[in-house]
């Protein structure tokens, strides 16, 4: 029995032309028994950044805590909103804190960051469960169906998606992925950010 | 009770005079005027801060002398006061930053990095067996979030934004002359030339690159800031404060 | 084997739990009741590992009371579970965590709501409408999912939880024989018997 596929959940993120997309399954299982099928693993940093944890369930609550502490504390101390990359950076450290004794999650991330110039720039990022970061300029996956979300977003992202078709793909990609996954599925979860709007829909999967 | 000296008030340093004063962080004030002068002054396109480096004696080797320290690539600091006090409080304040980036993968904002030395500085007025830091700073930094910014941090723990200031021993002369001769819109190398004449009103003495010290915040152009880090995403962000070099203060100064 | 139940109807919450207290293949006692009234609204079951199970549900017991105490008013139902969430997280990483699963079912006298929690001993929490604990769990889920209806009596939910029940005693090697049932609703906890 492995710690890190105990209650299952997997996550998903993929850049598009200035947008972002991150998914989850809501699946929460003992081992091979769904408990729940509305379980939230995404969550909202600031308006154009997001968090996926899959893992321990018990850590996804701990760890969204932690990071709503830390954020909340940055943004008081900081009079303002913390920049996806300084937000990996906060993870990638919460999380090697306890390189020892580690919490059973491996983070996504998904967000726009401001340019320089003004503009908004795609990020996605992903970390192991001791916090090492890896930025990737497609898509990043993370969960019990990793490495079939792999297989899948290799065959159908490509480049420069619009949010609609963005959207589309993500969606595919994770139901198709979930579906060769006993512990992921049950239906899913996609936020796509562009930068005046995140649009969440709720995706019927199937419930076997 | 009401003694000139503070009376029974001016040992601890904890305990408030029927006035409401707290007499120690008013000699540690005091302690401040009689230090040298260092100013700062804040250009559309950068910041520059500067003071007087005097030794007392002409067999002490100046060069091993710092009183504008680097804290890191964006921020630097001068000090009118006890020089120990501020060595102390510059290694607090690298720490700081280190420990910033260690969790944040940048160095700190202006702000956040002068609050957290205020916090030290704070600190100290009310623990007990410690006394204030002798010291007022003068603390310069850029930031993509506020840009650059110039900030005075005193004993006390009190800390203002300032367009331009002084501090030390000259401090009310230097800011009279810096208030005539201040505009929202002076450039850097104006205001580095500004800087050395207001140094240059009740300097004692010969002014020369050997005891003046001078560091400067460069604004970085939109172009440098879409360029990245140097040498790449792994590499080392640019800096955008630095210490003028002898040579450079010697230029200023033959202008 | 340790097994407990939970639904949620019509304004209210039953919760149910076996009476039996067993040490290795021994049952020492017939008529144990393992679901605590932590305030005048909220119930929670308790089993895993004995000692623990005691040991922390009069730990939460008497924390609940004290913030009552303190405050005058108790806690919601998902502060509560907020509150014991934290707790088991906590003790999980300590040098000796308790092993207790728990049922939390209140009645939100704020917003008149039913509150159902299932909480296992890492401190995973959940709401959700129908939930149980132990080996019964995979015979009582399947049975809640065709016949658990959120809009039911006090009957209906009632009797629903009887169907739970019979499907474990018939099914399950080493069924419990007895179950202690409580209900939480507007007026506040009692106990009920099929």
């Amino acid at each position: 029995m492995s710690v890190m596929e105990y209650n299952g959940g997997s996550v998903i993120a993929m850049v598009g032309k200035d947008c972002v997309a991150i998914a989850s399954d809501l699946r929460l299982g003992n081992q091979a028994l769904g408990i729940t099928s509305n379980f939230q693993r995404v969550f909202p940093v600031t308006n154009r950044l997001y968090i996926g944890l899959p893992g321990l369930g018990t850590d996804v609550t701990t760890l969204r805590e932690r990071f709503r502490y830390r954020v909340n504390m940055y943004t008081i101390k900081e009079e303002r909103d913390i920049q996806p990359e300084t937000f990996a950076h906060l993870v990638s450290s919460t999380l090697y804190e306890h390189r020892f004794g580690p919490y059973f999650i491996e983070p996504v991330i998904a967000g726009l960051s401001k340019a320089p110039s003004g503009g908004f720039k795609p990020f996605i990022a992903a970390t192991d469960l001791i916090g090492c970061l890896n930025f990737a300029k497609d898509f990043v996956v993370a969960g019990t169906a990793s490495a079939k979300l792999f297989g899948v977003a290799e065959g159908l992202w490509e480049p420069d998606l619009e949010p609609e078709d963005l959207f589309e793909t993500i969606s595919q990609t994770l139901l198709n992925a979930v579906d060769r996954d006993a512990f992921s599925g049950w239906g899913a979860v996609v936020h796509v950010i562009t930068k005046d709007q995140v649009v969440t829909r709720t995706l019927k999967g199937r419930m076997d | 009770m009401a003694s000139a000296d503070g009376g029974a008030y001016s040992y601890s340093l904890t305990v408030f005079s029927p006035s409401g004063k707290l007499v120690q962080i008013e000699h540690a004030l005091a302690a401040v005027s009689q230090g040298t002068t260092s100013l700062g002054i804040k250009a559309s396109n950068g910041i520059v801060i500067a003071t007087e480096k005097k030794s007392s004696s002409i067999l002490i080797d100046d060069s091993m002398i710092e009183k504008v320290a680097v804290i890191c690539p964006n921020i630097g600091i001068v000090y009118s006061g006890m020089g120990p006090d501020f060595r102390v409080l510059i290694a607090r304040a690298r720490k700081s930053a280190q420990a910033y980036w260690k969790v944040y993968g940048e160095y700190p904002p202006t702000k956040v990095l002068t609050q957290e030395i205020a916090t030290v500085m704070q600190q100290a007025t009310q623990s007990g067996g410690v006394r204030p830091f002798g010291v007022s700073l003068l603390v310069a930094g850029w930031d993509i979030h506020r840009g650059p910014s110039l900030y005075q941090v005193d004993p006390s723990g009190s800390f203002w934004a300032w367009k331009a200031s002084a501090i030390g021993k000259n401090m009310i002369n230097a800011k009279t002359f810096l208030e005539k001769r201040y505009n929202d819109d002076i450039s850097l190398e104006d205001a580095i030339h500004t800087a050395l004449l207001t140094l240059k009103e009740g300097f004692e003495g010969q002014m020369t690159e050997k005891t003046i010290e001078i560091g400067v915040i460069t604004v970085p152009t939109i172009e440098e800031l879409e360029a990245g880090k140097e040498g790449g995403e792994s590499g080392r962000p640019r800096p955008t404060f630095r210490k003028l070099t002898e040579e450079e203060v010697k230029d200023y100064l033959a202008l | 084997m340790e097994t407990s139940f939970a639904l949620t109807g019509k304004g209210y919450v039953i919760i149910a739990a076996d009476t039996t207290a067993a040490r290795s293949i021994v049952k020492m006692k017939v008529d144990e009741d393992k679901i605590k009234e932590l305030s005048s609204h909220l119930l929670m079951s308790y089993s895993g590992e004995p000692g623990d199970t005691i040991q922390f549900a009069e730990y939460v017991e008497r924390n609940i009371r004290l913030y009552q105490i303190r405050n005058l008013y108790p806690l919601r139902p998902a502060a509560a579970a907020a509150w014991i969430r934290r707790s088991l997280a906590e003790s999980l990483r300590s040098r000796h965590p308790y092993s207790v699963n728990l049922l939390l079912g209140g009645y939100d006298i704020a917003d008149h709501k039913p509150n159902l929690y299932w909480i296992d001993y890492l401190g995973t929490v959940v709401e959700l409408p129908f939930a149980a604990h132990g080996y019964g769990s995979y015979f009582a889920l399947s049975l809640l999912d065709r016949y658990h209806n959120p809009e039911a009596s006090l009957e209906e939910g009632l009797a629903t939880l009887k169907r739970c029940i019979e499907e474990v005693a018939k099914r399950l090697i080493v069924s419990p024989d007895r179950f202690k049932v409580k209900v939480v609703d507007k007026d506040g906890t009692r106990e009920v018997e099929l």
